[in-house]
């Protein structure tokens, strides 16, 4: 264009920059079909309120405005996850070994995050600083990470302990980091809401809400750039559906086809504060229905489903052909933050003023491992004796964990200076000299 | 009810209800900070109950900072006193609509349009256990740095009621900033009416002849403890709390500095471009030959590690170590 611009008038010059604008975005549109999206809504879900909802995915304009604590046990799903069907069949085709490691995941998830819930409420390891609890969602975290790549990028939020574990996180590195010793995922800098493990794809748990979203579609588009088949997943939860940073993301990956998987993790509770708030209609995979693109609403407690939504999603946006969006209808047991109203050894946080305690404990009878475990039996996928067996080996890596951090080291005060630029510590402005106390 | 038994939050949110009262299109929007509060004789004050919506954002609004600032923006425009309360991690979402609307729309209409309107941010703290982005102190001075833009700072439940009184009745757009640490611990009455605590004077806290020392909220707690070693050391301060950073009261500032000739000014942001080093070159302006030194929050995100977090605070020992090389400087 620079050698034209002598030979042609401005307005020639603007009228050609327009026409190229204008025919790609044309192309890009007839690039994606409605009929191939509405082709690959998702089938294997639970409970009547979703199978009504597969293809309408709403109750309707002011879906949620009459909300009321308690309300999300009209979400509930059956007690067993389905034991036939295309997402156990999906499910039940992966090798045995990838069955089992899920299972284990869950499994280290769940009590990693309890054994940690013990530690702050007993209070002997002066445990300190924010921790978001995600017990009670791990079918979310492993049925994504299931039906990825190791070299596939994730985005996860503030409450992310289970997408960490999930793709592979080491447990060490997490307690360490939970009790902020140099030997942690993030040397103590960061803490339970920043863990990253970048060698993992994992690029962080995030301490802003809806930070996920340009994150997951910037390395989706870094993918592209280079050519590989990656594919990128933004999780959020409903709090955050309400970020304006979500439409405007979907709706690129939309324009441009970038291979990003945004998958909500419902779970009725931003904070305290009441889902009649938060979203008007009844589920959030409303909002983009408007984009053309695939939605998928999913028990989020059967890790099946959440596999084969995922699965389908993954495969559209290595097809070349963009976003999906996964909503999973889930819970968490605990508080927004910390431990309030729950005790050692026991799972669940009661008395909290934004629930009922049968909302928790409905939600508890469905827990997603306890239903995960079951289909392995009733599928001849694994002995009751084996999972026994897995979850020794879990509460072996976890006690190890524990351990391991307990014995590593505080970070340096001096290091507060560093890892701020890549190559110059900060000046100590904090001094008199610049340098420490003088005395 | 005795004023002595007033939280540093019942202040607050007493301040806003008597506006509110006094005024029936203004409006108060926030997130997930439900504006109750309670004295220990069991008042109750409740925004929500007593103006409902749509002057208030009712039991919560949804994470959407964007729409908050932009709605009492909108409002303040239209004609009514408006206050955005936001969160200290997510206060920045503000920035856009404040950088580009609040602080500018009064010059670009030639004087026609109006901007009574408050933008309420709950600091954080220097604190470890956090890290990163709800560790941010210090920035007010991104605000200050806006035309059109005030910016208060208070640190006790006194000045936080009577300051937000005057943001509230000003006709511009004020940057209230509510950092926590300076919430606790014993507080002044809080007289039970609507009182003004005036923009642009500074208070001053201790009086002094050998050193001044200036710090705002929340660096006016470290202060407070180093105050009492000072004196053991036979060092005799002066401590000024500007109060309000923008306008700010550079008057009394100079006059201390004509005073003592020596001025360290202690900041909880980060050392580049912040508000302390505007308050040195202020001062430097006025009474030249000051012997100045400004002790900041290196140009770092707080770190979680309470470790490094405490080696990086600008708190009391290096606050008296600071005093003290200053007054062989």
């Amino acid at each position: 264009m620079m050698e034209t611009k002598g030979t042609v008038d401005r307005r020639t010059l603007l009228k050609m920059m327009g026409a190229a604008g204008a025919s790609g975005a044309v192309f890009a549109a007839c690039g994606v079909p409605g009929a191939g999206a509405s082709g690959t809504l998702a089938r294997g879900v639970t409970g009547a309120e979703f199978d009504k909802s597969i293809r309408l995915a709403t109750g309707g304009p002011g879906g949620n405005k009459d909300w009321r604590p308690g309300d999300s046990l009209k979400y509930l799903p059956a007690e067993d996850i389905p034991t036939r069907g295309s997402a156990s069949d999906g499910l039940a085709s992966r090798p045995k070994e990838k069955l089992l490691e899920m299972y284990w995941r869950m499994n280290a998830s769940r009590k990693w995050e309890s054994t940690m819930k013990d530690l702050f409420l007993g209070g002997d390891d002066g445990l300190y600083g924010a921790f978001h609890p995600s017990a009670g969602e791990e079918a979310m975290a492993v049925g994504v990470m299931g039906a990825l790549n190791d070299d596939d990028y994730i985005a996860s939020t503030h409450r992310g302990h289970a997408h960490l574990i999930a793709k592979g996180g080491d447990l060490n590195k997490m307690s360490a980091e939970i009790f902020f010793k140099e030997s942690g995922y993030n040397r103590g800098y960061g803490g339970s809401m920043h863990i990253t493990d970048m060698s993992k794809g994992i690029m962080g748990m995030n301490g802003i809400v809806g930070a996920s979203y340009y994150m997951a579609a910037g390395a989706a588009l870094h993918a592209m750039v280079r050519g590989t088949s990656q594919v990128s997943v933004a999780f959020f939860g409903d709090g955050a559906s309400a970020s304006p940073y979500y439409f405007s993301a979907v709706r690129s990956c939309a324009n441009q086809n970038i291979p990003c998987l945004f998958v909500a993790e419902n779970n009725f509770q931003y904070m305290s504060v009441p889902m009649a708030r938060t979203a008007p209609t009844k589920y959030l995979t409303e909002y983009t229905k408007g984009l053309d693109i695939p939605h998928f609403l999913v028990d989020g407690n059967d890790v099946s489903a959440v596999h084969e939504a995922t699965s389908e999603a993954v495969e559209w946006a290595r097809a070349g052909n963009g976003p999906s969006v996964i909503e999973g209808m889930t819970f968490r047991w605990y508080d927004h933050a910390g431990f309030s109203g729950a005790r050692i050894g026991e799972d669940g946080a009661s008395n909290l003023p934004y629930r009922t305690d049968e909302e928790v404990r409905g939600w508890i009878s469905r827990d997603p491992i306890t239903r995960y475990r079951r289909w392995l039996v009733a599928t001849d996928n694994a002995t009751e004796a084996e999972l026994d067996d897995v979850e020794s080996d879990v509460r072996k890596a976890v006690d190890e964990s524990i351990t391991f951090a307990r014995e590593s080291k505080n970070p340096a005060p001096e290091a507060g200076v560093l890892n701020t630029y890549a190559s110059k510590a900060a000046t100590a402005t904090q001094f008199y000299n610049r340098q420490g106390l003088v005395g | 009810m005795t004023q002595a038994q007033k939280s540093y939050g019942y202040a607050q949110l007493e301040a806003v209800a008597q506006e509110m009262r006094a005024d029936p299109t203004m409006v108060f929007y926030y997130e997930y900070s439900i504006p109750v509060s309670t004295t220990p004789d069991g008042t109750v004050l409740d925004l929500r109950t007593e103006f409902g919506e749509p002057r208030t954002s009712g039991s919560g609004w949804p994470i959407d900072e964007q729409w908050i600032v932009g709605a009492a923006i909108g409002a303040a425009t239209a004609g009514s006193k408006a206050i955005a309360r936001l969160p200290s991690m997510a206060q920045i979402y503000a920035l856009e609509y404040v950088y580009n609307q609040a602080g500018k729309i009064r010059s670009m209409t030639g004087g026609q349009a109006s901007m009574p309107f408050v933008l309420w941010v709950d600091g954080a703290s220097r604190g470890r256990g956090s890290a990163g982005q709800h560790t941010d102190v210090g920035v007010e001075a991104i605000y200050a740095n806006l035309p059109g833009m005030k910016v208060v700072c208070p640190s006790n439940a006194y000045d936080a009621k009577g300051l937000l009184v005057s943001a509230i009745r000003d006709p511009d757009p004020v940057v209230y900033m509510n950092y926590p640490e300076v919430r606790g611990g014993a507080q002044p009455n809080v007289p039970d009416e609507a009182y003004e605590v005036p923009f642009g004077e500074a208070a001053i806290r201790q009086a002094g002849s050998d050193l001044t020392i200036v710090a705002w909220a929340p660096a006016t707690v470290d202060v407070a403890r180093a105050l009492p070693q000072l004196a053991e050391a036979g060092i005799s301060a002066e401590f000024i709390d500007p109060r309000s950073l923008k306008p700010l009261d550079v008057e009394t500032l100079a006059r201390s500095a004509r005073k003592t000739g020596r001025m360290l000014v202690v900041d909880h942001g980060h050392n580049t471009n912040g508000f302390g080093s505007h308050v040195i070159a202020e001062v430097v302006q006025e009474v030249p030959g000051t012997i100045t030194r400004k002790i900041a929050f290196p140009d770092v995100p707080g770190p979680g590690s309470g470790e490094m977090m405490s080696w990086l605070r600008p708190d009391a020992p290096k606050i008296v170590d600071a005093a003290k090389q200053l007054m062989r400087a």
